[in-house]
């Protein structure tokens, strides 16, 4: 249970604000490739600011600017990109890649004026097929290279618009009991009534819990019913990435679920995954395939007869904004506890000018995160129930991926076979 | 000093919470259902730290309440110094006897 004041603290994400601030310090994918292939330009929307994303004609570098031209605030969406930068359609005042003006046409006369407006501006860069994009203060980070964005295979990102805080999806992360229940007992209720066998892998008791701060943020980890600490549940585990990821494995899929704060009251969430199960043929893939999912039937009720559309139902039907005061917390959600200590240590030391946790300054090829392999001790099943009932069962590429993951099992079996 | 009770009449309710020490903080709104739960939890939670003694709301400091059964426990991280531990709340000390 927390005040007015302590919950306005950790979900407002717009400039100015405590936390608007620490995730400032943070990369972001924003669009992705596919969305250049016809216009130079996208608005995007970002921590409660709108910025416009762009990409050059010919070099293909991509820029991010505040949407409105510090000159009389039309979008410069709707301007002329070129080579150094981008020009706003309404006078023609032209910006470089760090904000810097470049050009006034209709006060040649007066450079000083030029020198002294300045916009705002980031740094853009492609990963994995999306645009990530950092709006923060200078010197900016590293990209982090998460495994999951840079290791072969064959990647699948399904996306949705959700309206609700960030926060509450994050706190989702470091509640491992949620899926015994919503992913276990409600879904087997849901398949009793409604006609449909739910998956079993997610009905497993909890045992034990436990987090551990690491480098990245929290690892999470898990004894189940009839498991030991033995298993990777337990001895590997996964991570929340601080501050708004979830790395998720198994079976040979291994899965970024990305939340990116579009401001106070509205999520972009992504579930990236990369498909290489042992004993897998690859073929070559030249982009991601990218779809939206749904969450919504016809009548506006939430669809929940799949994990991801469980967890919108949890995450969204609590409101815009989760109001902490109301909340009633026991021991299986020390984890959630855990996160918000790790919110308010991290800005107190943003508001030092300490560089946050995770932050990474210098130059590397790929991030390998902990993760578990063998998940819930069902690795085929697993693999099958997440391609069907989850959001990849609104992928275009479905049954290509379940083709790649039976047709590994067949050569493992064969070459276990052969042994 | 005894908690403010729901059981109290509203006029022993009212003289026991204004014994209680102000709070700062905006309460939620009147007529939310645990409105009264809140506003009791609130006034109780620590305020300081157990190592340091610096004030958790000034020095950017956290308490998080979770419910074992009865006894209330706050996870507490403080801004200053950074400890990081519970403060256990409870009515009654209890024990529980291991097999043997």
């Amino acid at each position: 249970m927390l005040t007015v004041e302590q919950n306005e603290e950790l979900t407002q994400v717009g400039p100015g604000t405590p936390m608007g601030e620490l995730l400032r310090r943070y990369w972001y994918p924003i669009a992705f490739e596919e969305d250049f292939d016809t216009v130079f330009t996208k608005t995007v929307r970002l921590l409660g600011e709108n910025w416009t994303l762009f990409k050059t004609p010919k070099s293909g570098r991509y820029g991010i600017v505040a949407e409105a031209c510090p000159h009389r605030r039309a979008s410069l969406t709707y301007g002329v990109v070129h080579e150094d930068g981008i020009r706003c359609g309404y006078h023609g005042w032209k910006w470089d890649f760090d904000g810097n003006c470049l050009e006034q046409p209709a006060e040649a006369d007066n450079q000083n004026f030029r020198d002294r407006v300045q916009h705002k501006a980031g740094k853009a860069e492609v990963m994995g097929g999306m645009v990530w994009v950092y709006v923060g203060p200078s010197p900016a980070p590293e990209l982090p290279r998460f495994d999951v964005f840079v290791m072969d295979g064959v990647k699948d990102c399904g996306y949705t618009t959700l309206p609700c805080n960030w926060l509450q999806i994050m706190e989702n992360s470091v509640d491992p009991h949620h899926v015994e229940w919503l992913h276990g007992q409600y879904f087997q209720f849901l398949g009793e009534t409604s006609g449909f066998d739910a998956p079993k892998a997610f009905q497993k008791k909890h045992m034990k819990t436990g987090f551990d701060e690491m480098e990245w943020g929290i690892l999470k980890r898990r004894v189940l019913e009839g498991g030991s600490e033995e298993n990777d549940d337990w001895k590997i585990g996964h991570p929340l990435v601080f501050p708004y990821n979830m790395r998720v494995g198994g079976a040979g899929i291994d899965q970024m679920q990305i939340r990116v704060p579009i401001d106070d009251t509205t999520t972009w969430k992504l579930f990236y995954s990369n498909h290489a199960p042992q004993g897998a043929d690859l073929p070559n893939q030249e982009r991601p395939v990218f779809y939206e999912y749904l969450w919504r039937d016809e009548e506006g009720r939430f669809i929940t007869d799949y994990i991801e559309g469980q967890d919108i139902m949890a995450w969204v039907s609590q409101g815009p904004v989760t109001d902490r005061t109301q909340e009633h917390l026991g021991r299986s959600d020390a984890g959630v506890a855990m996160l918000r200590k790790m919110f308010k240590e991290n800005m107190k030391k943003v508001s030092k000018g300490e560089d946050p946790l995770g932050t990474i300054r210098e130059p590397h090829d790929r991030i390998d995160l902990p993760c578990e392999k063998d998940k819930f001790g069902a690795e085929r099943e697993f693999a099958e129930a997440w391609i069907t009932g989850g959001s990849m069962r609104y992928s275009p590429i479905r049954q290509e991926l379940l083709d790649l993951h039976n047709n590994a099992w067949a050569n493992r079996e064969k070459a276990g076979a052969g042994a | 000093m005894p908690a403010p009770d729901e059981t109290l009449d509203s006029a022993e309710r009212a003289r026991v919470m204004a014994e209680l020490p102000p709070d700062p903080h905006r309460l939620p709104p009147k007529g939310e259902w645990f409105a009264g739960d809140a506003e009791r939890h609130l006034l109780d939670r620590p305020k300081f730290c157990p190592m340091c003694a610096s004030d958790l709301a000034i020095d950017g400091g956290i308490a998080t309440e979770y419910w074992v059964g009865d006894t209330r426990n706050f996870m507490t991280w403080c801004g200053d110094c950074g400890w990081f531990g519970e403060v256990v709340r409870f009515d009654m000390v209890t024990i529980t006897e291991e097999e043997h």
